[in-house]
């Protein structure tokens, strides 16, 4: 099952798997993007003095973690288009990413913001910063420093869980690696090939965005009163 | 010319839950006073200085700041805000900037000074509080003496009207008293208005030409500091300052 031949066989349709890899980090980088979006501004609805703003962050974060991906995904690539909204595939895979990831990361930005001291807001506010621009030059940088460890555990899951796309067809390294495998009926080497591929992705992000962290320590020195 | 008064309570009440923090108080603060507000904790004095920037909404009643109600629903607080100096006892510095930006921030992005000015405005207050040599030092990096100074510095580059203190030393080491003291101190000379909270009552005999005793949410004594701190009428008020004068 791992003898030469099957590498060499897959060696030979390298483009496949090329193409799926490219597949996978566009719709990582894309949903990324949407998740990152929809998780602060949702993040900050869950902190406003705006109650039914608090509500929506509720109804968003419970909805969206309490359901499977696999289960959103499949509504919006089989129900949408029953509702008239028929999108590409690699769009319902970003919508799909985006959304469900956006929600776990909306609870971190906003466990974030909930950490930075009181007294950070209520100094912005005694300088005449409107509740916005507090956000978004005091509180929100001091919150993405308590962030961003929890927040490159949603990066990675957030690769690795693209691989629900090849349950829509997406073209990504998990569908190539089903289809070339089951073809040729190679799949060990198929598999362990992929892993390897997203350890490649997922490796590299956690380490940068540790490195990132520690440079963000540095400079702000010891602790925070 | 008729100047009215700067800042004005108007039956202020304020309770937290069913604590009754501050009860039915008028007051009238002109432009120049230095007041400084004394009492023991739990007497309300900080929750009378906020209201005045209301960082505290008041339950009942009005507090007025040059004139505009800022108590009113509606009221344009960022706007009011931006000509009130406020310092802290925990200083709040903001730790993600240096000393620089923590001067030049709200210059820039609340009053849209330019940046080259807005520096050289921050250099300028920051020379005065003695911090000009830490502009590049991150807040961790400060001792709390030198943080509370920068926190000076930063209300100042606002070019506040007037200045709250809200227990300014209170959290620093004693040897550190001296230094916020004495910034404060030349500030009263140079005739910036000032409401005090604080426990230094020798800074409030020196710098002081109004102190109030702030008693169970109650005004029980105001007058200048020589009537306050030696002929005071109020059982309370003595048997404070018996405590805190030793």
């Amino acid at each position: 099952m791992f003898g030469l031949e099957s590498w060499q066989t897959l060696l030979v349709d390298w483009r496949i798997f090329a193409q799926g890899l490219a597949q996978t980090v566009l719709a990582s980088v894309l949903g990324l993007a949407l998740a990152l979006a929809l998780g602060v501004v949702m993040g900050v609805l869950g902190v406003v003095p705006v109650r039914p703003l608090r509500w929506l962050n509720r109804f968003y974060v419970e909805f969206f973690q309490n359901t499977p991906l696999l289960t959103q995904v499949f509504f919006y690539y089989y129900g949408l288009p029953r509702l008239g909204l028929r999108l590409p595939v690699l769009a319902v895979g970003v919508m799909g990413l985006g959304i469900y990831t956006g929600a776990y990361i909306a609870e971190i930005i906003r466990a974030g913001i909930l950490s930075v001291h009181r007294g950070q807001l209520e100094a912005a506010f005694s300088q005449g910063f409107r509740y916005e621009e507090a956000m978004r030059y005091i509180i929100l940088p001091q919150a993405f420093r308590v962030i961003m460890p929890p927040l490159t555990n949603q990066f990675v899951n957030l690769i690795k869980n693209s691989s629900i796309l090849s349950f829509i067809a997406g073209y990504d390294l998990m569908y190539h690696a089903d289809v070339w495998s089951s073809y040729n009926l190679l799949y060990g080497v198929a598999y362990v090939t992929i892993a390897a591929l997203y350890l490649c992705l997922t490796l590299p992000t956690a380490t940068l965005a540790r490195r990132l962290e520690r440079r963000m320590q540095a400079t702000w020195g010891g602790s925070v009163s | 010319m008729e100047v009215g008064p700067l800042i004005e309570f108007r039956r202020v009440n304020k309770f937290f839950g069913s604590n009754h923090v501050l009860r039915d108080i008028d007051l009238t603060i002109p432009t120049n006073q230095k007041l400084v507000i004394i009492g023991p904790s739990g007497s309300g004095k900080s929750t009378l200085i906020r209201c005045i920037n209301q960082l505290e909404r008041v339950s009942s009643g009005q507090v007025l700041v040059d004139g505009v109600d800022v108590t009113a629903p509606g009221a344009r607080l960022a706007e009011v805000r931006q000509d009130i100096g406020m310092v802290f006892q925990l200083f709040n510095l903001y730790p993600h900037k240096t000393v620089l930006e923590n001067v030049t921030l709200a210059p820039e992005k609340v009053r849209g000074v330019p940046p080259e000015q807005a520096a050289e405005t921050a250099r300028y207050y920051l020379k005065r509080v003695g911090m000009l040599h830490k502009v590049n030092a991150y807040p961790a990096q400060l001792s709390g003496g030198q943080q509370q100074r920068v926190a000076i510095a930063r209300a100042l580059a606002m070019k506040p009207r007037f200045m709250l203190f809200d227990e300014p030393t209170s959290a620093l080491d004693p040897e550190m008293i001296g230094e916020v003291l004495d910034v404060m101190t030349g500030l009263a000379h140079e005739g910036m208005t000032m409401v005090v909270v604080t426990h230094e009552i020798g800074f409030a005999r020196q710098v002081a030409d109004r102190i109030l005793f702030l008693d169970n949410g109650e005004i029980a004594e105001d007058g200048p500091p020589a009537q306050v701190l030696d002929s005071p009428t109020n059982e309370r008020t003595k048997s404070f300052l018996s405590k805190v004068l030793h």
